[in-house]
């Protein structure tokens, strides 16, 4: 290693000291996040009729490599569906602690009715906070189990400290 | 005969199809139509193959390829559907080429113009033959642009079956099964070509056996309702077990998820229920996970039950048992626990030095016969006399006589298993009618399929029995006795001479009546016919094989119910239904009992200990015909519920012994000795040993002869649970009084009406259903464990009618 490599790498050092600063006080100013990135998953209804993507096939759960999904099915009342077709999901709950955020589930979903997010911020403090049922995950539920139990013990909007761009998959999701 | 096969050469029988020929040497061609047991008829047209076969000249020799000297192979002008093919010496076999696959591929596609691809949503996904067959061998891609036939998604044929017409790809499993398995048409084809369905012009789909399609569509068609969307195929535990529902012994899949059973599929053991189970196993499984089951022992404080543990209820017991000598406790437990439990009750009874342990129920008479018949030979037979109604008391012995009225003998197992295609089964085939006589009390089932029907008056069954005797030994008989004339008694008694195999089937009514049994006998002797004894319940045969009976026949479970004990231990029974022995049970000093509900026995009891049902068990059951099957246990959550052995086991810990049979494990230490193999090592197929002679002495019981001119009748369902599953429920309604339409009309009854009738001195609610089966003046009551199949006494004017049912309706 000559003196002019050394010289060059302390070269780079010094040019970033006069760039913008790519920290974040996180979480007083909100982290931009990209829109490939992969958080808390959300439940989709399609825009139109408002009933839920999901029709139970547990698709999802057969490809997570964690087995972090559970899913059980139930028949549709056809006066009142839950879903479009003869079958819906009764029970869904994916286990965040176990999820590792691959997106499998997404890609196996026949519907494109779970579709993961951006939300990332879901510490918690016990077990049974980090399974997500359905009542967490339906489009039109923002923040994480606990954001949401803050914002209700303040009586406040639910906080996010991030933004994104979004991404198509995510129909109806707003943040 | 030599076939080669994609070049493998293979020496088969003469009369095997040509796709047998392809599973055999080890290749696959995909069907969809044809099932095993049922008849190749060539309808999905996916088995495709180029065959071939050489041909001879005129002078008999083999007409010779110029070009190599072997004979020439002359190929069909088409594909072949192998399934319909029969081999031929020489036949030639090609299911690799280029043009097959284009040919089965094709077939997919065409297949799958009018399926609607719903598989996420399809019960079947994952484990449907279409998909599997799709995903094989077609191109994943199809050219055809128009909209797919629509037709009704959930069409309900029966409570228990869900049709989905739009699934259908017309194989005709279904249609032909029924024809040909139950003999039962009630499905059929309605309309033609692209708008051909699946239909009923029954109520419902009115046979014992409708459960099967299920398992033999090759698509999602036609689906269990108790399973609907519980769970997909992969998600299911199988557990691969013996129904313990009746003594059949047949084989069956459990399926649970989540520590609940959510169906119950046919399993196969070739020599014993084929792959067919009935309606009563197969749906009859949702009691196992009702929320009213017992799941904690309880224990008795004042008039109220306290949940205790284990430990507290066996110090209970223990502590209650110290003040009491041994030979007043009574052990009896219900014959369909297993023979590990038996070694269980018999090594408590060990213990406490008592005489009195029994199963119930259990007819006076021993189960095991002189010149026993296996199900095979049932299956065989060229000469069957069947005295009961097998088709309700035990369904799987009803279709192993209609095989024998086909005269098709089980086709022999290939190197891939059962024959995919039996050649020699046709549809509609001809039934030998005449080999099947059927003598009841009442108009059964079976007596549709029986070319000589007998009806003998209630408890009539001895008398026909020796009047015919009699007739065999050519003495002189009244003809209203045998109730036929005496040259047509003389020609039936002359075909079961001349069979080669004769087979008498003795149901409860027979077993019921000592006179009955000796006259059996006596019969059987005269012409020459082995015998089937059909066990009240799933292991009655074991339990009394293994001696888990009374030290003296005078302590046996009647004895102990009038009297005999003053601290009982019952395990799935439930006698206090009769308000005179609940009387007697409330006066005794310990009162124990081992059920999954809260019965009428547990309201009375000390203490209830939660039993496992028997799809929660590890044991061994011994089938009527002497076949050792493994039952093993699926991974249901019955809360802290356990079998007898369990219960040995915290009786032996309060009592500081270790008492035998206190696991599964040290229960079958014991029966390996007694029995001679090792129960762990059972297969699914299980093991078929000569029976041991019985000790007389203690088998036969000094009853007096049942009276009453009613009838407590068998039924494939169990009466006990039918009020915890929902869907049979539905399906079949409350259990039935069937009365004669004359009977019903001089009370005001219709089929429906809700009344309480009092049998043999027991209040039981029941449905009226009017029925020409039933004789005049015979009403016919569903027998329970409890008061098992026999005559009884129903007072029809006696009899409320619900009020409570009629507000409602």
């Amino acid at each position: 290693m000559s003196v002019l490599d050394i010289a060059k790498g302390m070269g780079v050092t010094l040019s970033h000291l006069f760039k913008k600063p790519v920290t974040v006080r996180y979480p007083d100013e909100k982290v931009q996040i990209k829109a490939r990135f992969r958080g808390r998953h959300h439940l989709l209804r399609h825009p139109d009729t408002g009933l839920e993507k999901c029709i139970g096939c547990s698709l999802c759960a057969a490809a997570c490599p964690a087995y972090a999904i559970y899913v059980e099915a139930a028949e549709n009342d056809p006066e009142n569906p839950t879903s479009a077709g003869e079958r819906y999901a009764s029970i869904y709950e994916i286990n965040m602690l176990r999820c590792i955020f691959c997106g499998f589930c997404e890609e196996a979903c026949p519907t494109g009715a779970v579709v993961l997010g951006h939300e990332f911020e879901l510490a918690d403090f016990r077990y049974q906070d980090f399974v997500y049922g359905k009542e967490d995950m339906l489009v039109g539920v923002k923040g994480s189990k606990w954001q949401r139990r803050e914002a209700a013990a303040k009586g406040q909007e639910v906080r996010v400290a991030f933004e994104a761009p979004g991404r198509p998959e995510l129909e109806g999701v707003d943040y | 005969m030599k076939v080669t096969v994609n070049g493998t050469v293979l020496d088969l029988a003469s009369g095997t199809s040509a796709i047998d020929a392809v599973f055999a040497a080890g290749f696959d061609v995909p069907y969809f139509c044809s099932q095993e047991y049922m008849s190749p008829i060539g309808a999905c047209r996916m088995c495709l193959a180029k065959v071939g076969a050489p041909r001879k000249d005129r002078d008999g020799s083999w007409i010779v390829d110029d070009e190599t000297g072997e004979p020439k192979i002359f190929h069909f002008p088409t594909m072949m559907a192998t399934c319909t093919t029969a081999i031929m010496e020489g036949m030639v076999i090609d299911t690799l080429s280029q043009d097959v696959k284009d040919a089965q591929n094709g077939m997919v596609e065409f297949t799958l113009i009018n399926h609607p691809l719903d598989c996420p949503v399809c019960d079947k996904g994952g484990a449907c033959e279409l998909q599997d067959r799709a995903y094989e061998y077609g191109t994943g891609r199809s050219r055809f642009a128009f909209d797919k036939r629509h037709q009704e998604k959930h069409h309900p044929l029966s409570d228990l079956i869900t049709l989905d017409r739009e699934r259908c790809i017309h194989c005709k499993r279904c249609v032909r099964y029924f024809e040909e398995v139950p003999g039962d048409e009630v499905l059929d084809f309605i309309d033609r070509g692209g708008h051909t369905y699946i239909g009923t012009l029954e109520d419902g789909l009115p046979s014992n056996f409708t459960g099967n399609i299920t398992d033999i569509c090759p698509v999602g068609a036609l689906l269990d309702a108790t399973s609907r969307f519980r769970g997909r195929n992969w998600e299911y535990d199988h557990t691969f077990t013996t129904s313990l529902d009746d003594a059949s012994g047949s084989a069956i899949v459990v399926d649970a998820r989540t520590g609940r059973i959510e169906r119950v599929k046919s399993g196969l053991n070739p020599e014993v229920n084929k792959s067919w189970i009935d309606d009563g196993i197969r749906f009859g499984h949702e009691y196992v996970d009702h929320a009213d089951r017992v799941r904690r022992p309880l224990l008795r404080k004042g008039e109220r039950f306290e949940t205790v543990s284990w430990d507290e209820a066996a110090a209970f017991i223990a502590e209650r048992l110290r003040g009491l000598s041994g030979k007043d406790v009574g052990i009896a437990v219900r014959a369909d626990a297993t023979l590990e439990e038996g070694v269980a009750a018999r090594a408590l009874a060990e213990h406490l030095g008592t005489g009195q342990v029994d199963h119930a129920p259990r007819h006076g008479r021993t189960l095991v016969p002189v010149h026993g018949a296996t199900l095979v030979d049932v299956a065989t037979a060229d000469a069957i006399i069947v005295l009961g109604d097998v088709s309700e008391e035990l369904p799987a012995l009803d279709l192993r006589i209609k095989d024998a009225l086909k005269g098709v003998t089980p086709p022999p197992l290939l190197p891939h298993g059962v024959p995919i295609a039996d050649l020699r089964l046709k549809e509609r085939m001809p039934r030998a009618s005449e080999r099947l006589t059927v003598v009841a009390a009442y108009r059964v089932d079976l007596m549709r399929h029986a070319g000589h029907t007998v009806t003998v008056p209630v408890g009539g069954e001895a008398t026909w029995l020796e009047a015919m005797t009699a007739v065999a030994h050519g003495e002189r008989v009244d003809e209203a006795a045998l109730a036929m004339s005496r040259a047509d008694a003389e020609a039936l008694i002359a075909s079961w001479r001349d069979a080669d195999k004769a087979v008498m089937i003795l149901g409860g009514f027979v077993l019921a009546s000592a006179a009955a049994t000796a006259a059996a006998d006596a019969l059987g002797k005269a012409v020459g016919a082995r015998q089937v004894r059909v066990p009240p319940m799933a292991n009655g045969l074991g339990l009394e094989v293994t001696g888990v009976l009374p030290s003296h026949a005078r302590y046996d479970y009647r004895h102990m119910l009038a009297g005999g004990a003053r601290a009982l231990l019952l395990s799935g029974l439930d006698p206090a239904q009769d308000p005179a022995l609940a009387e007697r049970l409330r006066g005794c000093e310990l009162l124990v009992v081992h059920d999954m509900f809260m019965t009428a026995t547990a309201e009375i009891a000390h203490v209830v200990l939660p039993a496992a049902s028997g799809f929660e068990k590890d044991g061994t059951t011994l089938s009527l015909e002497g076949r050792y099957l493994p039952v093993r246990a699926a991974p249901v959550d019955g809360g802290e519920a356990r079998d007898l052995t369990g219960v040995v086991k915290s009786l032996g810990e309060a009592f500081g012994q270790r008492l035998e049979g206190r696991s599964v494990r040290s229960a079958r230490r014991v029966l390996r000795k007694q029995l001679g193999f090792e129960p762990s090592e059972l297969d699914r197929l299980g093991l078929l040993q000569p029976l041991p002679k019985v000790r007389a002495s203690v088998t036969v019981t000094t009853d007096e002869e049942a009276t009453g001119e009613a009838l407590r009748v068998p039924t494939m369902v169990r009466p006990e649970y039918l009020a915890y599953n929902p869907h049979l429920r539905a399906a079949l309604g409350d259990p039935a009084l069937r009365l004669h339409p004359d009977d019903a009309a001089e009370r005001d009854l219709r089929t429906g009406d809700g009344v309480t009738v009092s049998v043999d001195g027991v209040p039981r609610r029941l449905r009226v259903v009017v029925s020409d089966a039933a004789p005049r003046g015979v009403p016919l009551v569903p027998a329970t464990p409890d008061a098992p199949v026999g005559r009884a006494v129903v007072d029809l004017d006696a009899l409320e009618v619900d009020r409570r049912a009629l507000e409602v309706a």
